[in-house]
């Protein structure tokens, strides 16, 4: 199941550009309404739960996008990258996130659906380097499954190197 | 004849003090067994006590990740198909019994569904329910898994199971029959539905979402979502099973208690009576030589 959510993603073009904090198109309206409640999930836990954020970046299937408040409702499948969310204009955490959905439902209310997810902050780049590395090798493995479980590694390790790098 | 008498009385006296001491034996391996059993259920109890804490957690986890889903079938209007010819009950117990009631709990519930559709097919999770339900519907079970329920349940372990249970084909409406956790004191069973893609396709208020025609995200969602719904079924399972399993446990730890008490008050007043006879056989033994 997930190899088919992230052989779709793969197909995706990369080179859609990041979009960043769009302040021209935040709405001018009361601030209670501007505001976007923000949940993230995982299955053994909860790491945000109704949060107020003003913009989430999240790593569509179908391309990167920032969400604000009063979005239209929406769901996405999300590729393995960087969520990124900010609580005020001028600051922003980033979470690293394995691949999944996000939901906006009409009342400004978005969920985010991972398997894993972990604060970027908390990755080691050189863990990440040599897990890579060794993912790569499987990569041409005569076992179908493993070379499956390699391709999908490879995926999910690659974005997290991009994203560590930047 | 006075003294043949007399041997008779001693050797009849003997045999009756003999049978005591066997009683007053049996009465003592019966405590003791009684106090290993109760240190058992003791440290089973322990042992559940521990789990259920996190076990608690691990479910509250799997409810918020589930609830995101149901927001959005709320929101989408889906709803299973009225008309529902091949049904699929998939009844989420465990493997390990001394629980309580709570693997018949669900497979009642299971048979009660299966008095609704007659045909439905089954996919059992734990050997518990699957036992149970060969006893009557040995034809309806298409597929079962053992193992699970040992730890608190995975995802990976969900997303496995649902990938074989998709391998059986299409169903127009399926159901998961599992234990939701009400309190630390009580569970219910329950049955939530599973939307495949095609009850996704058909809610009536799907158009207020922004979906791409050509993009798979609904067949994507729908396959994320069955697993979802079945490791939280599973999370639920997993929590009131270790509940009930404690409770049960506590049960039978009082229990074990009163017999001890019981036993020890027998064993005390057998014993003495059997130091009485004792006394009694002495005492005439020595008057009948003055």
């Amino acid at each position: 199941m997930f190899r088919h959510t992230i052989r779709a993603a793969s197909k995706v073009n990369r080179l859609v550009g990041f979009r960043t904090y769009a302040e021209a198109a935040a709405p001018k309206a009361t601030a209670a309404s501007n505001k976007l409640r923000l949940s993230i999930a995982l299955p053994h836990q909860t790491v945000l739960k109704d949060k107020d954020v003003f913009q989430v970046n999240i790593p569509a299937a179908t391309g990167d996008m920032g969400i604000l408040a009063n979005h239209v409702p929406v769901i996405e499948q999300l590729r393995p990258g960087i969520v990124e969310i900010f609580d005020s204009p001028s600051h922003s955490d980033k979470f690293f996130i394995s691949g999944g959905f996000a939901s906006v439902m009409p009342n400004s209310k978005m969920d985010i659906l991972s398997v894993e997810a972990a604060a970027l902050k908390d990755f080691d780049s050189a863990a990440v380097k040599s897990q890579l590395a060794d993912a790569k090798k499987n990569l041409d493995s005569t076992n179908e499954n493993v070379a499956a479980e390699a391709s999908i590694e490879v995926e999910v390790l690659e974005a997290l190197n991009a994203a560590l790098s930047k | 004849m006075f003294r043949l008498g007399a041997f008779q009385i001693a050797r009849a006296s003997l045999a009756s003090s003999a049978r005591n001491y066997a009683t007053l034996r049996e009465i003592e391996t019966r405590l003791k067994s009684i106090k290993n059993i109760e240190k058992i259920t003791k440290t089973m109890k322990i042992v559940a006590s521990t789990r259920l804490s996190r076990a608690e957690k691990a479910m509250a986890c799997s409810r918020y990740f589930q609830g995101a889903d149901r927001d959005f079938f709320e929101a989408a209007g889906t709803k299973a198909e009225d008309k529902a010819e091949k049904v699929l009950l998939i009844t989420v117990s465990s493997d390990k019994g001394l629980c309580g009631a709570i693997h018949s709990s669900v497979t009642k519930l299971t048979k009660k569904k299966l008095a609704e559709y007659p045909d439905a097919d089954i996919v059992c999770i734990g050997e518990k329910a699957k036992v149970q339900l060969l006893r009557t519907n040995a034809d309806g079970i298409k597929l079962t898994f053992a193992g699970s329920g040992k730890a608190a349940p995975t995802f990976k372990e969900a997303a496995l199971i649902s990938d074989e249970i998709e391998k059986l084909g299409t169903y127009d409406r399926v159901e998961v029959i599992y234990n939701r956790f009400a309190s630390s004191m009580s569970f219910d069973s329950s049955a939530a539905p599973l939307y495949g893609k095609a009850s996704i396709a058909l809610s009536k208020n799907l158009s207020t979402f922004d979906i791409e025609e050509d993009s798979n995200v609904v067949d994507a969602f729908s396959q994320f979502s069955i697993a979802n719904t079945i490791f939280s079924a599973m999370s639920e399972g997993y929590a009131s099973e270790v509940c009930a399993r404690r409770n049960a446990m506590d049960n039978a730890s009082k229990n074990a208690g009163d017999m001890i008490q019981k036993y020890s008050i027998l064993y005390n007043r057998t014993r003495q009576a059997a130091i009485t006879n004792e006394l009694v056989d002495i005492i005439t033994g020595a008057s009948s030589l003055n």
